[in-house]
């Protein structure tokens, strides 16, 4: 039955940004979690929120960007213990726990893992949205609600803090391999 | 990409995982979220003139409290305010007497606020209210709890598209005297009671997407919250001669199975308040004055 409700069209739109923006929020889910649970969770509670404003959820590549930011203030919440595990998501739960570990180890990767969980979250965040996201200056600041001036600075002493601890960590063999093993 | 970039890259979690695929799982979720509750209009919009703000203000005119709620202004104090500040918790932008108003972390501490608000001039204090996820960061008010009697008038704008948790323009005149109070909605904790921004809508408010409540009687309802594992909560539905009404919170012993419900809210994550036509016995419709004077408000948390 149709819930009278819901906006016409309302439906449409958000399946459709469902299943566009679903692969970008899982990895970026997927990058800042530590459980398939709480992958899960983070998707599900993203796009309820999308689902129920979804007035302000932009149009075309916007609507990621938006997305991230959500994304981004679900985690905060899941970190500071405000959230509790959604009831949604159960199937998806579980082939999230069912899929293989994706990384075997490597000591060289291990060690610029180590320097990155060292920076400050800040400074994470702004060098995954850049690196992993592959976002550029201006989008980074539509996902963190600074300017773009602001994004660029904190991008730039986020590169300088992390090369910084790599330099004195002793690892530039290790970044020189990983720079050619990344092309 | 620079070198440290591609060093970032290279430790990419998810750079070995396989490529995500709409699977049943998926779609299970997709169906999940389009039956919760649909789209609401948003609070600011609640807040705003409505078919049943009339109503609402007819009841709670006497209350000095409410009637706050719509209106409210601050002054600024001599010594040059900026017109323009931002830290990390949210950005204030003065153009005249309205302030364009960015919340950048909801979960910053309420002084971070208030120190925003100061810096361009108003004198305000911000309370962090409990509210549903889809309203964190939200911004709440203006409100002046002893009542907002001044001329001009005052409100607040919401503004999209918007990346942050909010974005509006708040307007109010620059000489008010009084001090305001603003809210910003943070993440209920489980069980944690939403505060009440707005007032009960009797002509419709339903909590759940898939089920509704109004016309059915009180024992029917309560079964079917048990059966989903949520508790119940109940408020008698008063109406007034003069076309007012307001809710009064009561136990399940002042309250008849028979009874019809007109609608329900979510009263906190696992509790929906059921909204009650008062039967046979229910007895005289209570003053709405002290029934508001006595709940407490989210404008008084501090």
């Amino acid at each position: 039955m149709q819930d009278q409700r819901v906006p016409p069209g309302a439906r449409d739109r958000f399946e459709a940004l469902y299943l566009a923006c679903y692969p970008p929020v899982y990895r970026y889910a997927l990058r800042r979690t530590e459980s398939a649970d709480d992958v899960a969770d983070v998707i599900a509670e993203t796009f309820l929120i999308a689902w129920r404003r979804l007035d302000d959820v932009p149009d075309g590549e916007g609507a990621v960007l938006w997305l991230y930011a959500t994304a981004r203030r679900v985690l905060a919440n899941h970190r500071r213990g405000q959230s509790r595990r959604t009831a949604l998501a159960a199937r998806l739960r579980d082939e999230l726990s069912a899929a293989p570990p994706a990384t075997a180890p490597d000591p060289r990767v291990d060690a610029v893992r180590d320097a990155f969980t060292a920076l400050a979250p800040g400074d994470r965040e702004v060098l995954a949205l850049a690196c992993w996201e592959g976002l550029s200056g201006p989008q980074i600041a539509t996902v963190l609600g600074c300017s773009g001036a602001a994004a660029r600075l904190r991008l730039h002493r986020a590169r300088k803090r992390l090369a910084r601890l790599l330099g004195t960590a002793g690892e530039f063999r290790t970044t020189t391999a990983l720079r050619e093993e990344s092309r | 990409m620079n070198r440290i970039d591609r060093i970032v890259a290279a430790v990419d979690p998810a750079a070995a995982a396989a490529e995500p695929v709409v699977s049943r799982g998926v779609r299970e979720l997709l169906g999940e979220i389009v039956a919760t509750a649909p789209q609401r209009p948003p609070l600011w919009k609640r807040a705003l003139p409505s078919k049943r703000r009339g109503r609402v203000t007819a009841v709670v005119a006497a209350t000095a409290a409410l009637a706050a709620a719509a209106a409210i202004g601050v002054g600024l104090p001599a010594g040059g305010p900026l017109t323009r500040y931002a830290n990390a918790a949210m950005s204030v932008e003065r153009t005249g007497d309205a302030f364009s108003v960015t919340v950048l972390d909801p979960t910053a501490d309420r002084r971070r606020f208030e120190d925003a608000f100061r810096a361009v001039g108003l004198d305000v204090r911000v309370a962090m209210i409990p509210v549903p996820p889809d309203e964190v960061g939200v911004l709440f008010g203006p409100v002046v709890p002893e009542g907002f009697r001044w001329h001009g008038t005052t409100g607040i704008r919401r503004t999209t598209p918007c990346a942050s948790a909010f974005c509006g323009t708040v307007w109010m005149p620059a000489d008010f005297p009084g001090r305001m109070v603003f809210g910003v909605g943070r993440a209920a904790g489980p069980g944690e009671p939403y505060a009440e921004v707005d007032a009960f809508d009797p002509a419709g408010e339903e909590a759940l997407s898939d089920y509704s409540f109004r016309g059915r009687t009180v024992a029917a309802s309560r079964a079917e919250l048990r059966r989903r594992g949520l508790g119940v909560g109940y408020r008698l539905v008063w109406t007034y001669p003069h076309g007012g009404f307001a809710d009064e919170p009561v136990p399940a012993g002042r309250v008849g199975n028979d009874w019809v419900v007109s609608g329900s809210r979510m009263h906190s994550s696992d509790v929906v308040d059921l909204y009650v036509t008062p039967g046979p016995g229910a007895g005289p419709a209570p003053d709405p004055t002290e029934t508001d004077r006595s709940r407490p408000h989210w404008y008084d948390i501090q």
